[in-house]
């Protein structure tokens, strides 16, 4: 346990909002928002950086709002990275323990792991995370630590991220130009996990589902592991293009008439007559056919959806047992939900659409910062695992110091 | 090309250049054989073939019109599995079949793939070999994948060290950087057959280049010093183009190799040689108006070896073949080592970044020749040593038949197979079952197929039906393939109705045995780059795009995902 109190700072560098989130984590590992700056991106595509200079300005006014709104300075930072570059693999290791050592050693659990986690990937990627998901001692699963057991092997599963590594410098690049440091890389759905997820949804089995402006990331857990995770280049910026494209409208209209009157669900009785923009005056400005607006709509996130049922394990859906939580901006979609439930069949969880978005009190729950304030999760639990436990004198010290624990 | 070539041996005599009996191409092992196979489909001209392998199997279903077991006594027809010791005992063996096998050679390409047992321990012996018979050796090798593990990898750069001394040039590939030359949703066929191709193209733009006599002529003392640079790695471009522009585009497309680096890498060379091949159209000012681009890539200082030959095959075209040599430290990725044979210490650097030949991913398109029978009975003839002269006297006097030569001992089992050979090295032993023949071939003593081998050598009728359908078959194929290329196809006559037909019939060929005359062309159009890289990435429709307009196509399962779902699915 973090014994004292520390702060953490998020960034989420997305493709339609960039976002610092600068959290306190308390001595009983609560969470406290300090502050929040969000900036709407420029520069960026897809979760890639397309535009640097523009990045770097929209990623400087963030740092301001945030560092204005927490009143802490900033120096360093954990950062999300996504893009359709990134891949999520599972690999297994295997390691056969020496005729004469019954029982594991932890130098053999040392190399089972570094087996399991060379995983091949193309030359120019680089790997982000390596995950343990389980033990398995002679075939059976084993969730803790197997050391000291006696087998004849033991295998280890590992969850490996990797992905470009030169897109990855680049906005490590981006950061350090800011000028701050970067704690730690993590791969956004993971880091969004770490908030929208509890111990016991990973448990039972949950798919994590962020739909941002340009990627859909997703995550899936299962028996408390992560089993797939994965980006599809494809979010609410291409709806607002497929509304362009088909009707011919210019994009603020496009993306207005999307926010205010775009459903995805595929029901019929909200594809009648014709959504009507209204402009400044009152007067009718823009009329699109229901039927079509909703139709439009609903194929594109259908497809993402649907990419994302197909890019997970075979079986893994019927496994889900707490559910798919959509989370991102464009969950925010009316009827969404409904889609999903038609595209997974499972119980489906989507974030409260909150009423007042300019809102001064940044909410934990409001899924547009679930990725920032994931990270800060993410960097409590790294923190966690670091901090080495206190040896005999230690305890004994603490015994008899005054002062907290 | 090889009509072309016949008039080129009648009408050049007097010049001094190489007789294609001279030039001797060596596959060395599996992945020796499978290069050896991507040449003799590409139909070379102009050179022989040379299979040597411990792997009867293999050997018996390699295309080479030459073939020599190593290792008779030592591992009885069977792989080396692995350890160089036992290929470099085994090519010992058979020292004295290769020694006569190379003599009077003036060029030797080996080809081999290292980290195995017969490619690494065998090629330094083969290579030494050949310089002892007075040879200028090319090594071509390639570099095993890194999982295939760290002693594998050990054994290749060992080999590659001694190589580096024995050879004039050494061209390495790496197969881990095979990935650059396919797309990554490209079967790994396609990957292995590009590597194939491109080691085979860069074997034949040498060749080309040394055996064609040209009006402006370049040989082999204009290829050596253009790589006389110690410790080198070789640059090398090739790019043809045709159309009004031509001058230009075959320059960009010769650049355009990733060896070149988009041209930067010449502009530390020392020597650079030019060739330059077209047709009778060929003008003057084209040739000045691209020495003259070229100009701006390579430094003024720099000693520029201009060749230029006149090839009326070319039709329309024009070619550009670039080759120079930097020193290795010269570069920040280490290459390819191209190394002139140099009293060196064999201290081989990292070859981290391994040589990547002419790459051209349009014609790798077009090649996706790739299900084709697998076994196929036929009758291979086993070629002993002594055999050789005799056959290379016959091919130098009688062009066309030694053209049929190879074009007949063509129809083998590895054809058809042949983009997916390199992998199927590897599993050789699944490989034997589709050679139910190949047994009854161990027990046969050599003398046996040397009577065998002239009878199918003159008298082309013994061959069995079924053999040369699959000739033509693969013929067929292989102008398929180029089918694009048109101005060739107006000079190769016929073969239109040979490509109609083999869409058809596939497997079951049965359209009479193509002149080799009509493969010669399509071989020239193997270089061809005319269609530009992006073409695979085009966009499937040109419908507007909205705001991801001039974006890299966003491509997942065959759909492009920036387009509407809505328009997508109401096309279809």
């Amino acid at each position: 346990m973090a014994r004292r109190t520390k702060i953490h700072v998020g960034l989420e560098i997305g493709t339609s909002k960039t976002c610092i989130v600068v959290g306190e984590v308390k001595p009983d590992s609560a969470v406290k928002i300090l502050g929040i700056g969000v900036t709407k991106s420029a520069g960026v595509r897809k979760g890639g950086i397309s535009d640097f200079v523009q990045a770097r300005a929209c990623l400087k006014d963030a740092l301001a709002k945030a560092e204005d709104a927490s009143d802490v300075e900033i120096g360093s930072v954990y950062l999300s990275v996504t893009g359709a570059h990134m891949q999520g693999v599972n690999n297994r290791g295997t390691f056969r323990l020496p005729d004469n050592q019954p029982n594991i050693l932890p130098e053999h659990l040392t190399e089972v792991c570094n087996i399991a986690r060379d995983v091949h990937y193309p030359q120019d990627h680089v790997c982000l995370h390596t995950i343990i998901r389980k033990y398995l001692v002679d075939g059976l699963e084993q969730s803790a630590s197997p050391i000291g057991l006696f087998a004849k092997t033991v295998e280890a599963d590992f969850h490996v991220v990797h992905g470009i590594g030169n897109r990855i410098q680049n906005s490590i690049k981006l950061v350090r130009e800011c000028p701050m440091e970067v704690d730690d890389i993590v791969f956004a759905p993971i880091a969004t996990a770490q908030m929208a997820l509890d111990r016991e949804q990973r448990l039972r089995g949950a798919l994590l589902i962020d739909i941002g402006g340009g990627t859909t990331d997703y995550v899936l857990y299962l028996d408390g592991a992560i089993a797939a995770s994965g980006c599809i280049p494809v979010g609410g910026d291409h709806v607002t293009n497929d509304i362009h494209l088909v009707t011919g409208l210019p994009f603020s209209k496009a993306e207005k008439l999307k926010i205010l009157e775009g459903n995805a669900s595929s029901d019929p009785a909200l594809s009648v007559g014709y959504a009507k923009l209204t402009d400044e005056s009152g007067f009718a400005d823009v009329e699109v056919k229901r039927a079509i607006l909703n139709e439009v709509i609903r194929q594109r996130l259908e497809e993402t959806l649907k990419l994302v049922h197909e890019r997970l394990p075979k079986g893994a859906v019927e496994n889900i047992g707490a559910g798919v939580f959509l989370t991102g901006g464009t969950s925010l979609m009316n009827g969404f939900s409904e889609l999903a439930f038609d595209v997974f069949g499972r119980d489906i969880y989507r974030p409260e659409n909150s009423s007042n978005p300019d809102s001064d009190h940044p909410s934990y729950r409001d899924p547009r910062y679930a990725t920032a304030i994931g990270l800060i999760r993410y960097a409590q639990i790294l923190e966690t695992e670091n901090t080495k436990p206190p040896g005999c004198l230690g305890k004994l010290f603490r015994l008899f110091w005054p002062f907290g624990r | 090309m090889i009509s072309y070539s016949r008039d080129s041996r009648d009408s050049h005599d007097s010049h001094d250049f190489i007789p294609a009996s001279s030039v001797k191409i060596i596959g060395l092992g599996g992945a020796g054989a499978n290069m050896l196979e991507r040449i003799a489909l590409d139909s070379m001209e102009g050179a022989e073939l040379l299979a040597l392998n411990t792997d009867i199997r293999t050997l018996a279903s390699c295309l080479a019109k030459d073939k020599i077991q190593l290792g008779v006594n030592l591992t009885k027809g069977l792989g080396t599995g692995g350890d160089p010791e036992l290929g470099q005992q085994a090519m010992l063996e058979a020292e004295n079949a290769v020694r006569a096998a190379l003599v009077g050679q003036r060029i030797v390409f080996l080809c081999a793939g290292l980290g195995g047992g017969t490619g690494s321990g065998a090629a330094p012996i083969v290579a030494r070999i050949a310089r002892e018979e007075g040879a200028f050796v090319v090594v071509f090798a390639t570099m095993p994948f890194f999982f295939e593990g760290r002693r594998r990898r050990e054994q290749a750069e060992t080999s590659l060290n001694q190589l580096t001394v024995l050879s004039n040039a050494l061209v390495t590939f790496d197969n881990n950087r095979m990935g650059e030359l396919v797309l990554a949703k490209q079967g790994i066929h396609e990957a292995f057959g590009a590597a194939d191709r491109m080691i085979s193209e860069s074997i034949k733009a040498v060749i080309r280049l040394v055996i064609r006599p040209g009006l402006i002529n370049v040989g082999l003392d204009d290829l050596m010093s253009a790589l006389r640079t110690t410790r080198s790695r070789c640059l090398f471009g090739s790019g043809i183009a045709d159309g009004k522009d031509r001058a230009s585009k075959a320059l960009r497309n010769a650049l355009s190799s990733p060896l070149l680096d988009q041209g930067a890498l010449l502009k530390e060379a020392q020597t650079v040689l030019v060739h330059l091949c077209g047709g009778e159209s060929l003008t003057l000012f084209e040739i000045e108006l691209l020495m003259g681009s070229l100009q701006k890539h390579v430094p003024e200082t720099a000693h520029v070896l201009f060749g230029a030959a006149i090839d009326p095959a070319m039709g329309e075209n024009l070619s550009i073949t670039l080759i120079s040599a930097l020193p290795e430290d010269s570069l920040s990725v280490g290459g390819s080592a191209l190394t002139n044979q140099i009293p060196e210490p064999p201290v081989k650097t990292e070859s981290e970044e391994p040589a990547i030949l002419v790459i051209e991913p349009a014609f790798q398109e077009i090649e996706r020749n790739t299900e084709a029978p697998i076994s196929i009975e036929t009758i291979i003839p086993e070629q002993p040593p002594e055999e050789v002269s005799s056959a290379a006297d016959g091919s130098e006097n009688h062009p066309d038949t030694l053209a049929e030569t190879i074009v007949r001992s063509g129809p083998n089992p590895e054809i058809g197979i042949q983009p997916t050979a390199l992998f199927q090295q590897r599993e050789q032993d699944e490989l034997s079952q589709s050679q139910p023949e190949t047994p009854k071939k161990e027990d046969r003593p050599f003398a046996e197929f040397s009577t065998i081998q002239p009878s199918l050598d003159n008298i082309p009728e013994l061959d069995l039906p079924e053999n040369s359908s699959h000739s033509t078959f693969i013929s067929g194929d292989q102008l398929k393939n180029r089918a694009p290329d048109k101005p060739l196809w107006g000079k190769s006559g016929p073969p239109s109705k040979v490509e109609s037909e083999d869409s058809e019939l596939s497997e079951k060929n049965i359209t009479p045995p193509s002149p080799p005359a009509r493969k010669a062309p399509a071989t020239q159009l193997k270089l061809d780059p005319k269609f530009p890289s992006p073409q695979s990435e085009l966009p499937f429709d040109n419908a507007p795009k909205g705001r991801f307009e001039g974006e890299n196509p966003n491509v997942f399962d065959g759909e492009d995902l920036d387009l509407p779902p809505f328009l997508r699915k109401k096309k279809s």
